[in-house]
């Protein structure tokens, strides 16, 4: 080593150093890339099309690590397309923001709100069309998106009980209650179990409100079908502790009383009653 | 080995000092701390008609997001600028042969300098994080009164016990956004990118020649290190059905540049979602070993550049 010109000799170390790690770099690298796969961590990668859609600026701003300012600045533009009143725009907007940032629960919960509440409605208001089927349909065109939005979130998010919950109540408010105004009882009763489904699932995610809980069983009642109704009254009675009952905490009496009632209806034996008296 | 410790103290902490009297990087400070602060005023442009959970929710990812990305920004400033100064500035004031010709070896001085910069650094983000910190406390504090005001719209809502069910929910998710103990792990990850890019800008300066080229290198390569996930995932599967130079390119991107991306998981972090703590400390252990090739090699080109 000593008889080699200097340059020579740095080059020759430089790459030793080099040529050690960097084997070493690719294999913890790729555990690390893995890893985060399993977690299901960060959002699409950087492709042609969302360069399109982002422009210059803000492509090199999640090309800086600042995917989440970038997502955010987007998601302003929801806002004001949403004051403009212009939908599809607003639809591109959420698109993008959700591919930036798949498990922020954020934008899924308020990009599904603003296509299936505020564009379905504002649709099926619409005062330049004048045939109110068409009106219904485009008001059906946003609902749906607002469904793709939440299924979208629920496959990216899964345990996030506030998903869970909006899909649930966009199946009733929405669509359920809808065709009840429709006069369409049998439309709306699918939909009600649809909706108890997402509530119950909602329920079984952690940090969900307790108040949830109740859901479930009201869109049963709902949707007419009493033995369902009646099982989700009585396991909620059966999770009561002595105490909340005692102390009127998540209801008991409500709870009492609905479940009195759909023995009586379904003429449930006494021996197997909750409440045989 | 003491003596050499103490050698390497000094000097660090005589960088230190030069750099907080520098009248850019205080500038550069006090834009952060501005910064972080105005995070709250973006979180106000929140889509308005919200319920209060949801509206707060926007409001707080909003201050998370923007607080973090001025402390990730400003703090690769920051470090960039200081690191890049180092020996081009002992070089220009003459000072490196004064240092140099006292029993002083050039490891001690290079580490030296790069201690001076990981203590600049822990000041600053220590700084930003207490004005992050001060914004969420104002952002959490407006978010109560929010839901106070909503919910007392109501009459005699406290009454109610489904109303009340509702607003401690509200409450207690706000609390838990905002003093979310996951906000330290976030911040951890952030310093330990800004003292990895700190390593790349200090390895740099050791063979350039001004401090533009320092600056200039260094964001490039910290550009590229968000795109080398890419790179690697792409030399990995198709290395041999593209051409050589195409191979060689994604190939020397992959086997020498840092994967900064993966410390985009801080985006995970303020999302609210759970990164176990064993993949944080992997991220950091990464970040040590890798500094310590950086330093290694800059050790050695500093050894044999002729000053």
């Amino acid at each position: 080593m000593t008889g080699l010109p200097r340059t020579f000799r740095l080059a020759m170390i430089v790459t030793g150093i080099l040529l050690v790690w960097a084997p070493v770099k690719i294999v913890w690298e790729q555990r690390i890339a893995r890893e985060q796969d399993l977690l299901r961590y960060h959002g699409v990668a950087m492709t042609r099309h969302l360069r399109d859609e982002l422009g210059q600026g803000l492509t090199i701003g999640v090309l800086s690590g600042m995917r989440s300012v970038v997502a955010d600045l987007v998601w302003l533009d929801v806002t004001n397309a949403w004051m403009n009143q212009e939908w599809f725009k607003m639809g591109g907007y959420i698109n993008l923001c959700t591919a930036l940032q798949p498990r922020s629960v954020t934008f899924w919960d308020i990009g599904g709100w603003q296509l299936a509440w505020n564009a379905s409605v504002a649709a099926a208001e619409d005062p330049t069309q004048p045939y109110e089927l068409r009106r219904l349909k485009a008001s059906r065109f946003w609902i749906d998106k607002g469904l793709d939005i939440y299924t979208r979130g629920i496959e990216n998010n899964p345990e996030s009980w506030r998903l869970w919950a909006d899909t649930g109540l966009l199946y009733y408010q929405r669509l359920a209650l809808e065709e009840l105004r429709r006069g369409q009882p049998q439309a709306a009763a699918e939909h009600f179990h649809d909706a108890a489904h997402y509530y119950e699932q909602a329920v079984l995610r952690p940090n969900c409100p307790t108040y949830l809980e109740r859901f479930a069983a009201y869109m049963y009642d709902d949707a007419k079908d009493d033995q369902a109704a009646y099982q989700a009254w009585r396991s909620l009675w059966e999770k009561l502790t002595p105490e909340q009952r005692l102390m009127k905490i998540h209801f008991p009496d409500r709870i009492e009383s609905r479940i009195r009632a759909l023995e009586q209806k379904l003429s449930i034996p006494k021996e197997k009653r909750v409440f045989p008296n | 080995m003491i003596s050499s410790l103490l050698r390497i103290i000094a000097i660090g902490r005589n960088t230190f000092t030069e750099a907080i009297r520098s009248k850019v990087l205080s500038v550069l400070l006090i834009f952060a701390l501005v910064l972080v602060g105005c995070s709250v005023l973006v979180s106000q442009l929140a889509t308005p008609g919200l319920d209060p959970a949801g509206l707060i929710d926007e409001q707080i990812k909003f201050v998370k997001d923007f607080g973090c990305g001025a402390i990730g920004l400003f703090g690769a400033a920051i470090g960039i600028l200081a690191t890049a100064q180092l020996i081009p500035q002992e070089l220009h004031n003459r000072t490196i042969y004064t240092i140099l010709s006292k029993p002083v070896r050039r490891s001690e001085f290079l580490l030296g300098k790069f201690f001076g910069i990981v203590l600049l650094l822990t000041l600053c983000v220590t700084l930003m994080t207490l004005a992050f910190a001060a914004a969420l406390y104002w952002q959490e504090q407006q978010g109560v009164a929010y839901a106070d005001s909503i919910y007392g719209q109501t009459k005699n809502w406290q009454a109610d016990q489904g109303l009340l069910e509702h607003y401690n929910h509200d409450v207690a998710e706000i609390h838990a956004q905002v003093r979310d103990p996951r906000l330290v792990e976030a911040i951890l990850l952030l310093f330990t990118k800004l003292i990895m890019t700190c390593g790349i800008a200090l390895l740099i300066s050791t063979f350039a020649s001004s401090s533009i080229f320092t600056i200039v290198t260094t964001l490039m390569i910290y550009l590229i290190g968000h795109m080398e996930g890419t790179a690697r995932t792409f030399w990995l599967s198709h290395g041999a059905e593209t051409n050589l130079w195409q191979s060689c390119l994604v190939g020397f991107i992959s086997l020498f540049i840092p994967d900064l991306n993966a410390f985009t998981i801080v985006d995970e972090i303020l999302a609210g979602n759970n990164v176990p703590w064993h993949h944080t400390f992997d991220l950091i252990g990464y970040a040590v070993v890798y500094l310590v090739v950086l330093l290694s090699v800059a050790i050695v080109v500093f050894d044999y550049r002729e000053i």
